[in-house]
């Protein structure tokens, strides 16, 4: 278990311009801060059928059973091999959480009002339709992922199939 | 006037004793207004609900409610005295019954989310007044109580209320105070108000004594409060102006001053247990006891220190309510236990270990577990009785309003379930009824010309078969239509495959979609497609199925099947490659090495069966369904199990079994729930000793899986 777990309850005060940033590949990700409620190293995971393949399955934390997604497949890059660096990031959406699997984890940023951008409207790649917005702060890049969308076709409950 | 407790727990046994007494109300007023008639066992159990009620809410501030149920109890007053005044209002009395303890019910609902009151009960009380008046008009005699201060004799030793005469006295005798207190005038119920203080004093005071005695069973004595006031006798630790302060500061207390122990004797109280030995003799010291109107007076108990006991309980002495949150907190914990046990009994470090004793020691923990298990289990188990009762409720409004004669006949109600379940159940329920009194059952007159009884029936059954419990509701109505469902589903763009290629049942599954209503008409109480969806979804959620039979014109019927309990199942652990999936053991007929390549049948369609002692069973290979790799996919390497469900059963191919367990059932994460994992033939998931999670296989949905 990583030392940086429970980030969210040593940060008080206000949270919403807080970013956890993450690596996949060369390329630097953040989750609003608020959402994290933890960061976890790969755990067993089992896997259930009959679900999308960026659903990896099921894991065990802490007797919750909580479903783990790869932000790599979900955002068709190549799958490579879990490392100890790979983390699990636990998220809160509609008060159900989510692990996802990251290549690595790497700090806590608090982004000004004037460093953020639009994510571009067109072109790109499959991630770019996930993110919030682009902040450009101490000299890096950072993809915020939107977790509504990046969940939105999961949470998308009025389509459940046949009886 | 805001005196909600901010114990939190005091409100919730407030809410939750008055919506069982409501409850108990609802039934007996369907019960009798069926019989249009209320039995004078019925009169005074309405009476003592209301009483309850009524103390309740007193004893918690709430006026309006308070004031309810004292007019109804003003009626019930009346019926108790005479049942025959019944019949001058039998006309519109259970009306009014009914929206008096609806108006309570909501009043409870709005508490429960935390609101106050909000309600206007006036035109409600308004018109019981008036059926009071009827029957008092009618007979000239009858209702002394309602009015607080209404035609009670003049008390004769009792000193004006002019409160602060004898503050001079000498006020201690041997660390006793005597006081006097006033109320608020038409703060109503003084004597509830009176047992209030009492009841904070107790804190404070020892050998708490008051005149009267028992103040909150008898609301008779209220004129007596009103009139002389109130006076208590206590022995207190603190000082005396520490008591004057608590009693000035309770609610609706006008004025509180000490007096003399004389004063207290000649109002009524017993004298200082030094000077006389006073036996509780009351009626020869208490000159007012006689003011009381024909209501009994209390029953004199002895010089006790509070008069707390004397509300009428009945047998409920024996039942304690304990918070839900405890209870499910407590299934956990027995969870949490059977695993610890799993784990320290399949312990990897004992392997390879004789272990005589610890073996003998470990079967003892297990018998214990098991014995604790079954106790927490039946806990949580209530009869679904509570449930079907109040669906009367509901048909009997429906009824009124839509013009239509129906009766609900119920069986198996003593069959208990789990709480949770139970509590699911109360919505399917409530809008599977309203479907079929809305829409599948006609009016009279329809039925009439259809040769049917005229007055429909709906029908809730249940009963424990295997380890699921089967709940039906049936009506015999008009039916499903599976031409309009069709069209309707045509015209949704509901249809996935070719029409022809539609069963009944099918068909019908279509009314519990999303949206999808055949009733053109939307009324109160259905037609805006929302409701079987519903339905489906709420028994879905407690691990259940449903399923609908029809009969044009002749009814339908909805069978819905849930697992008994949702908690812990004996379970056999098999594994297909890495993988450990459990199979609970009651659906386990046997296992079998197959050992001669004539007993593996293969199909033209690529699909096998496995011949077992004469007769051929399918047989589905897990690693295939599941797309597990695995060494073992010769079919004598691994076992073959042969699952049973109710009539049905097929033969199931995996690497190898690992044994037995007792395991947690939990469901699958919601976030799960959009993706059909339980048309893979898993019913949820366990924790196993490792930490690692092991899929729950369904011998049901296996063998459906088996169909297709």
């Amino acid at each position: 278990m990583s030392d940086i777990q429970s980030v969210s309850t040593m940060v008080e005060g206000d949270m919403s311009d807080r970013y956890l940033t993450f690596f996949l590949g060369e390329t630097i990700y953040g989750l609003e801060l608020f959402r994290v409620v933890d960061i976890l190293t790969i755990p067993p995971i089992t896997p259930v059928p009959g679900i999308p393949s960026y659903i990896k399955g099921v894991t065990n934390l802490r007797g919750k059973i909580v479903p783990v997604i790869d932000v790599r497949t979900k955002f068709n890059q190549m799958e490579i091999e879990y490392t100890d660096k790979t983390c699990i990031i636990v998220v809160v959406i509609h008060d159900m959480q989510v692990g996802l699997i990251v290549d690595s984890v790497s700090d806590v940023v608090t982004v000004e009002p004037n460093e953020f951008t639009n994510p571009p409207e067109f072109g790109g790649n499959e991630s770019n339709k996930y993110l919030s917005t682009i902040a450009h702060t101490g000299g890096r890049i950072i993809l915020n992922i939107d977790c509504e969308k990046f969940f939105a076709n999961d949470l998308d409950m009025f389509s459940i199939g046949g009886i | 006037m805001s005196t909600i407790d901010p114990n939190m727990e005091l409100m919730a046994g407030f809410i939750e004793e008055n919506t069982l007494l409501l409850d108990t109300l609802d039934e007996i007023m369907i019960e009798s207004e069926k019989s249009k008639n209320i039995s004078e066992k019925n009169i005074s159990e309405i009476f003592r609900i209301m009483h309850t009620i009524k103390g309740n809410s007193g004893m918690m501030g709430f006026e309006t409610l308070a004031n309810m149920a004292h007019s109804v109890e003003d009626v019930f007053f009346i019926f108790r005295e005479d049942p025959s005044k019944l019949n001058i209002v039998q006309d519109s009395i259970f009306d009014l019954l009914f929206q008096a303890s609806d108006f309570i019910k909501n009043e409870m609902d709005a508490l429960q989310g935390g609101d106050a009151e909000h309600q206007d009960p006036q035109p409600i009380i308004d018109q019981l007044h008036k059926q009071v008046a009827r029957m008092n008009g009618e007979s000239g005699a009858g209702a002394k109580e309602p009015a607080p201060a209404a035609g009670t004799p003049n008390a004769p030793a009792a000193p004006a209320p002019a409160p602060s005469a004898p503050d001079s006295l000498a006020h201690s005798v041997n660390g006793y105070y005597h006081v006097q207190v006033f109320f608020e005038e038409e703060s109503r119920m003084e004597n509830l108000r009176a047992y209030m203080l009492l009841s904070q004093l107790k804190d404070w005071c020892e050998n708490l004594e008051s005149v009267p005695q028992s103040p909150e069973s008898d609301s008779s004595l209220t004129a007596q409060i009103v009139k002389n006031g109130f006076y208590i006798r206590f022995k207190t630790a603190s000082t005396s102006e520490d008591i004057m302060e608590v009693i000035r500061n309770t609610v609706e207390v006008k004025t509180a001053s000490l007096i003399s122990e004389q004063e207290y004797v000649a109002a009524g109280g017993t004298p200082l247990p030094k000077q006389v030995e006073a036996p509780p003799a009351e009626e020869s010291h208490v000159p007012q006891a006689d003011t009381a109107p024909s209501t009994p007076t209390p029953a004199p108990s002895a010089a006790s220190s509070a008069p707390s006991s004397a509300a009428p309980k009945g047998v409920k002495q024996n039942l304690i309510s304990v918070n839900q949150i405890k209870l499910d907190h407590l299934m956990d914990l027995m969870g949490e236990i059977v695993t610890a046990e799993s784990i320290v009994a399949s312990n990897p470090d004992l392997k390879g270990l004789t272990l005589d004793n610890f073996n003998k020691s470990m079967r003892e923990l297990r018998k214990l577990t098991d014995e604790l298990q079954d106790v927490v289990m039946s806990i949580r188990m209530v009869p679904l009785s509570g449930t079907f009762q109040k669906m009367n409720r509901i048909i009997r409004d429906m009824c009124k309003k839509l013009d239509k004669n129906v009766n609900l006949e119920t069986f198996g109600g003593e069959t208990e379930v789990d709480k949770t379940i139970n509590d699911s159940l109360a919505d399917p329920f409530m809008h599977m009824i309203r479907n079929s009194v809305d829409h599948a059952i006609e009016s009279p007159e329809e039925r009439r010309a259809l040769g049917k009884p005229e007055a429909g029936k709906v029908t809730l059954s249940a009963q424990n078969i295997g380890g699921d419990i089967v709940i039906t509701v049936s009506d015999d109505g008009c039916g499903l239509d599976p031409v309009k469902l069709m069209n309707k589903a045509r015209n949704q763009g509901l249809l996935t495959k070719p029409e022809s290629e539609y069963t009944e049942k099918e068909i019908y599954n279509f009314i519990m979609q999303a949206g999808f209503s055949t009733n053109t008409q939307v009324t109160e109480y259905s037609g805006r497609g929302v409701g079987m969806d519903v339905v489906r979804k709420n028994i879905e959620k407690v691990g259940g199925t449903i399923s609908i039979d029809s009969k044009l014109h002749v009814g339908t019927t909805f069978t819905i099947k849930i697992p008994l309990t949702l908690a812990i199942i004996d379970g056999m652990e098999i594994s297909v490659g890495n993988i450990i999936f459990t199979l609970p053991i009651n659906s386990i007929e046997r296992s079998i090495k197959i050992t001669s390549n004539d007993q593996l049948i293969h199909n033209t369609d690529g699909t096998e069966m496995i011949m077992l002692y004469g007769q051929c069973y399918p047989l589905i290979r897990l690693h295939e369904l599941y797309g597990i790799e695995t060494s073992v996919t010769n079919i004598f390497d691994g076992i073959v199990i042969l699952i049973e469900y109710g009539e049905k059963e097929c033969c199931i191919f995996a690497d190898e079994l690992l044994g037995e367990q007792q395991v947690v059932v939990k469901p699958f994460p919601v976030f799960l729930n959009k993706y059909d994992i339980k048309g893979y033939g898993l019913s949820g998931c366990t924790i196993l000793g490792d930490g690692n999670i092991s899929l729950i296989m369904d011998a049901n949905s296996l063998l459906h899986l088996n169909e297709r």
